[in-house]
């Protein structure tokens, strides 16, 4: 039975594509973008981490550790991560749940269980399921197994996809796809790869694969873009100008959506808890007039400017109307 | 950081709009509270004996908060009684007839009548504490039956005092039959009454038979007579009147008074104020404003009415003022208690229910102009506490009304209404009929004809009397005493004497469980517990239900149900066609969760023994820091669409109601029924219920009605939904078809109460989305579902500045309560519960 590692399990999910959703996280990314919302996404292994306000000090990790790597400092209990390789010790000793484990394994059917719970909401509201990361694409038997499963239990797909993948690959899950949701962060190959740490050049030739596939495809299947608003790094007016051009010129016919995401620095504490330090740790959310300034800037560039909406959190400095982008 | 002294609110709380002047001053005129010139406070009237009293404590003993006061009250109302003269014969009467003569004097004869400025409606100062109109020696007996030591007081206090709950025989939870009034008039009624009489046999006729049907005939012409006062007090002001308008208003509603509620109402505003005045005399006829005292489907019955008055030429916005002077004077319940407290005396909902929408025959969605009118009235006066409305829904509902409903809660703060859903709460009713052999009254031809009372509880319209609120059980006491093997795990202490309890096994003997070698062996002790803490319950409750049958008639309410003319008994008798006694469950989710850590910690994975667990429980946790982590945070929860852990919440739910099941009362042959509505006890009886196997120290608060345990739901309100159906006994096999595939093991309906972020209805887009998530609440969730749409900045907010705030209302279990005016534990108690986000 195909299994696969996945990080988390997202319930009532209504961010990930139209509907009520069920997102999965699987565990591995390829990319490494510097203000990532979900480190424990990015590596594939295994991690454990460890929250200081759900700790009753008890130290029964500290006990249970095989190889010793877990100390008492003065700051809080600190974890070797080179010697830690995540047995799991820790987390069944913990009495409070104050260790986690990151990644687990489950099998296609284990997982199918589970997401086929919320299936009235999802007929209810034309939603569905939607893989998403880390990178699903990174374990393609498991997503392609989970995917047929999914279609033959009649649910609604998407994949959530930074789009740094094989063609091959596209080619095994496109065919059990309803939504692809892709991410377009910079379009200057330089910058993306300084901020991503790889080259958007196989990730803007699997968008055209992915709109030639669309265009000879008879199903419907829809393809939404999403670019999330990094101050300084992608909400840049040339980049989204530049991403809108190049969606114009050649990927128009395919998109019904473009989705700006909203910086979120809710995740400074994830990377605390992993032992990583992060350059964002102190920007904080990006205020409703900036949102809105990249949303304009994005429909001037987009052909469809009504296909371009700007989503998630913003900062608290008036209403609660006026926190919330559109 | 400084602090700006003036602070912005930093959120809009909902404001009512669109009032007319008229509205807005009356509105006005109602929060004045106690600065008002007139105000409908108690009074009370005595026969002028030495021994009479008004105050029956019968109705508070599910008011543990009252308990202090119950000697107060009593003595209280009688010091401040106003005698009445009595009519010669008044002592030769049986007592039914001496209530409904008394009661109509007090209202007809004693007690002004009065019109507000700008009123559309008559009908006010009905909060009235009226003589028990006892005999010396029926008060004796009375006395001696409450008073003893084996008395219904003593017991009680026992009862709540040692962590079980409470149970009393409470007034209201029904819904008259006011749509025959407003279409026959009260003259049908009282000739219905006559006949029934004259068929008598002349033995009938001297019996207490006679003597009732004599006492409903009586009161049937209280609305009558009390309609002809105001009627002449409309004239009288008529005649002062110099503006033209208004005085062409006074009027009508004179001419309006001279024949409604005697004769059928002809227009909307003779209907309203037909129904007005003759649910005002309920309240008076129990002597206690509003205890849901529900109205049932009121756009159905209001309709034909409706439609008559706009084909007719009525301006649809005169027929909502209407509608709005009806629900101004709903309120003035409230100034029962206007001087007490903060907040003039508005403290929660009295529940005051009434029911828009729903299913009707073959699946059919019976919502109409009215319906939407009605929602367009609750959404104008919002944010107010009474009439509480339920909107029905059910997977006919059209679009529009759907939408309609959640563009209100998004501007509400989720407060407006109460959510019923048709198919699990006709599931429940169903399988009520069934099981208590009433399926004459209620099948699948009538059973869309159900409607909520009080906070949620499913009871049929104008013939069902369910008790419900009339039994709280704290489940949990039943793990106590599996633990223990019968005892108390901590003795009660007596606060006055400082003396406690000598060990002693109130409970089942079940065995010392240290000496259990396995779960099955802990649960058969748990389900011996169970069966005793629900005879004890009933038990209890038959004092106070013996009791109210034989002293506290309410012959006019008694008109008002179905069963009490032809049987000539009075609806405290049993007299009701549909007669059942609700036991409310309450610590549902603390109780599975308990007896899941059980499971896990002793047996399962055999981290502690049992003696550790009981030791760790009578130390409150201190010192077993570690096994209570373990048990919080390990432990499998109810609420997480966990397949396990639901199962055994399952179990728990069926070996409760199937006990339930077992009983009637024995003075009134009311068959007992399960529900889950749990008021606000889960608060208060947390400081009462020692240390709970689920992590629970004594204090923290229990788990709310059906509400898994607060912070459980890890997996997210589609899971905690998809949990609350389960245990309800989800759908049959294969369950896609009609609404008959549904199960519902609570007839009554349990509290559902889930609170989401405001940003969950940000737009259209996630609009479109909730109300999805409602649709997919219908095929897999409970009876009743409230929301509350408000995050924790926004609630930590009106804490830190209630002078914003003081129009936010929210969803308490079952009931809206004023944020502001509600103590801190609570407030932080609806603080910590998950905020739901979607994400």
């Amino acid at each position: 039975m195909t299994s696969g590692r996945i990080l988390h399990i997202q319930r009532l999910s209504t961010e990930d594509g139209p509907g009520i959703r069920t997102t999965v996280f699987f565990k591995g990314c390829p990319l490494h973008c510097t203000w990532c919302h979900n480190p424990e996404s990015i590596s594939t292994q295994l991690q454990t981490q460890w929250f200081a306000v759900r700790c009753i000090s008890c130290l029964a990790c500290v006990d249970a550790c095989p190889k010793s790597c877990i100390t008492r400092t003065e700051t809080g209990l600190v974890i070797d991560r080179d010697t830690c390789d995540a047995c799991g010790e820790c987390v069944d000793a913990c009495p409070s749940g104050a260790r986690e484990m990151l990644g687990k394994t489950m099998t296609v059917d284990e997982l199918l269980a589970e997401l086929l719970k919320d299936r009235a909401f999802f007929e209810k509201s034309g939603g569905g399921i939607t893989l998403s990361g880390g990178e699903p694409t990174l374990q393609p038997e498991f997503a392609e197994a989970l995917l047929m499963k999914l279609k033959e239990a009649g649910v609604s797909t998407a994949v959530d996809t930074c789009g740094l993948t094989s063609q091959h690959t596209l080619d095994r899950l496109l065919s059990y796809i309803d939504l692809v949701l892709f991410d377009i962060k910079i379009l200057d190959p330089q910058l993306h790869q300084r901020y991503t740490g790889a080259s958007n050049q196989q990730i803007l030739e699997n968008l055209a694969y992915i709109h030639s596939y669309l265009q000879r495809q008879p199903r419907q299947v829809d393809l939404w873009i999403r670019t999330p608003l990094i101050p300084e790094a992608t909400d840049t007016d040339d980049n989204l100008a530049a991403i809108g051009g190049l969606l114009s010129e050649h990927f128009s016919a395919s998109i019904s959506r473009w989705e700006l995401c909203a910086f979120n620095n809710l995740c400074r504490d994830q990377y605390t808890r992993l032992g990583l330090e992060w350059s964002y740790a102190s920007t904080p959310l990006m205020s409703p007039a900036e949102v809105r300034h990249c949303e304009q800037v994005a429909r001037s560039a987009f052909i469809y400017p009504e296909r371009v909406l700007a989503t998630g959190a913003t900062r608290l400095d008036g209403s609660i109307a006026d926190s919330i982008a559109n | 950081m400084t602090t700006n002294v003036c602070a912005q609110p930093r959120y809009s709380i909902k404001t009512p709009t669109n009032l007319s002047p008229r509205i807005q001053w009356l509105r006005d005129y109602f929060f004045q509270g106690v600065h008002r010139a007139w105000n409908n406070e108690y009074t009370s009237w005595t026969t002028g004996t030495h021994w009479d009293f008004q105050y029956n404590e019968l109705s508070f003993y599910i008011v543990p908060e009252t308990y202090t006061f119950l000697q107060t009250f009593r003595s209280s109302f009688s010091q401040v009684a106003h005698p009445v003269t009595l009519h010669p014969d008044f002592w030769k009467w049986s007592l039914p007839e001496r209530r409904a003569w008394f009661n109509r004097e007090v209202m007809v004869h004693c007690l002004p009548k009065e019109i507000l400025p700008f009123d559309l409606l008559a009908g006010g100062r009905f909060n009235i504490m009226t003589s028990a109109c006892l005999t010396q020696k029926e008060t004796r007996e009375r006395d001696k039956l409450v008073y003893g030591s084996k008395g219904s007081r003593a017991a009680m206090l026992w009862f709540h005092n040692h962590g079980y709950g409470n149970a009393g025989a409470t007034s209201g939870h029904l819904i008259p039959d006011y749509g025959r009034i407003i279409h026959e008039g009260w003259k049908a009624v009282h000739a219905e009454l006559v006949s029934t009489y004259a068929a008598l046999s002349q033995n009938d006729k001297n019996g207490k038979k006679g003597a009732q049907l004599r006492a409903m005939m009586t009161a049937a012409t209280m609305a009558r007579d009390l309609a002809a006062e105001y009627s002449k007090e409309c004239q009288a002001l008529a005649q002062q009147e110099i503006e033209p308008q208004r005085q062409q208003e006074l009027l009508e509603m004179a001419n309006i008074l001279a024949r409604v509620p005697w004769e059928p109402a002809n227009s909307f505003w003779e209907a309203v104020q037909s129904l007005w005045l003759t649910h005002m005399l309920v309240m008076a006829d129990e002597n206690y404003p509003g205890p849901g005292d529900s109205f049932g489907r009121l756009d159905q019955f209001l309709y034909p009415l409706w439609e008559k008055s706009i084909a007719e030429g009525m301006d649809p916005e005169f027929g909502k003022e209407i509608l709005k002077c009806f629900w101004v004077h709903c309120n003035t319940a409230y100034d029962g208690l206007i001087r007490t407290g903060g907040n003039q005396g508005i403290t929660a909902g009295y529940g005051q229910l009434l029911t828009i929408s729903g299913m009707g025959a073959g699946g059919k969605d019976m919502s109409n102009d009215l319906t939407y009118v009605l929602l367009d009235v609750i959404d104008e006066m919002s944010p107010i506490l009474e009439p509480k409305p339920n909107v029905r829904l059910h997977r006919g509902s059209p679009e529009k009304l759907l939408d309609r409903v959640v563009e209100m809660i998004a501007s509400s703060q989720g407060s407006p209404f109460l959510l019923n859903f048709d198919e699990r709460s006709m599931a429940g009713m169903m399988l009520e009929a069934k099981i208590s052999g009433a399926e004459q009254l209620i099948n699948k031809d009538n059973v869309f004809d159900y409607a909520p009372v009080g906070c949620l509880e499913n009871t049929m319209a104008g013939n069902d009397r369910s008790g419900t609120v009339d039994a709280n059980l704290n489940l949990l006491k039943a793990v106590e005493l599996a633990l223990t093997g019968g005892y108390d795990l901590a003795p009660f202490v007596d606060p006055l004497t400082g003396k406690a309890d000598p060990p002693t096994r109130w409970g089942a003997n079940t065995g010392d469980p240290t000496q259990f070698n396995s779960w099955q062996q802990f649960w058969e002790a748990y389900e011996a517990q169970t069966r005793h803490i629900i005879r004890r319950i009933v038990d209890l409750y038959e004092q106070s239900e013996a009791i109210r049958a034989r002293f506290a008639p309410t012959p006019y309410l008694s008109c008002l149900v179905k069963g009490c003319a032809h049987t000539g008994m009075d609806v405290t008798e049993g007299g009701a066609e549909l007669g059942y006694v609700t036991i409310e469950a309450v610590t549902y989710a603390t109780t599975v969760d308990s007896l899941l850590a059980i499971k896990y910690l002793v047996f399962d994975q055999k981290v502690c023994t049992m003696a550790e667990l009981v030791q760790a429980l009578k130390d409150n946790w201190a010192g077993h820091e570690v096994l209570q982590a373990r048990a919080l945070h390990k432990a499998p929860k109810y609420g997480r669409d966990d397949d396990v852990a639901d199962a055994l919440a399952t179990q728990v739910m069926e070996l409760w109601a199937g006990e339930t099941w077992k009983y009637k009362t024995r003075s009134t042959k009311r068959q007992y029924r399960p529900g889950m509505l749990s008021w606000n006890y889960w608060v208060a009886d947390s400081f009462i219920l020692p240390a709970s196997p689920d992590g629970r120290p004594r204090g923290k608060f229990l788990s709310n009605a059906l509400c898994p345990s607060n912070g459980a739901d890890v997996n997210g309100p589609t899971a905690n939904v998809n949990s609350v159906g389960k245990v309800l006994g989800g759908k049959a096999a294969n369950g896609q078809g009609g609404w008959e595939d549904y199960l519902n093991l609570l007839p009554n309906g349990g509290s559902h109460t889930m609170t989401f972020s405001p940003s969950m209805l940000r737009d259209t887009e996630h609009r479109q989305k909730f109300k999805a998530f409602l649709k997919g609440y219908l095929e897999n969730g409970g009876s009743a579902l409230q929301v509350n749409l408000v995050d924790a900045d926004l609630l930590r907010d009106a804490q830190a500045h209630p002078e914003n705030y003081r129009h936010l209302l929210v969803r308490v279990t079952g009931y809206n309560a004023y944020f502001t005016s509600i103590g801190r534990e609570l407030q932080n108690e609806i603080i910590a519960r998950e905020s739901h986000q979607m994400r």
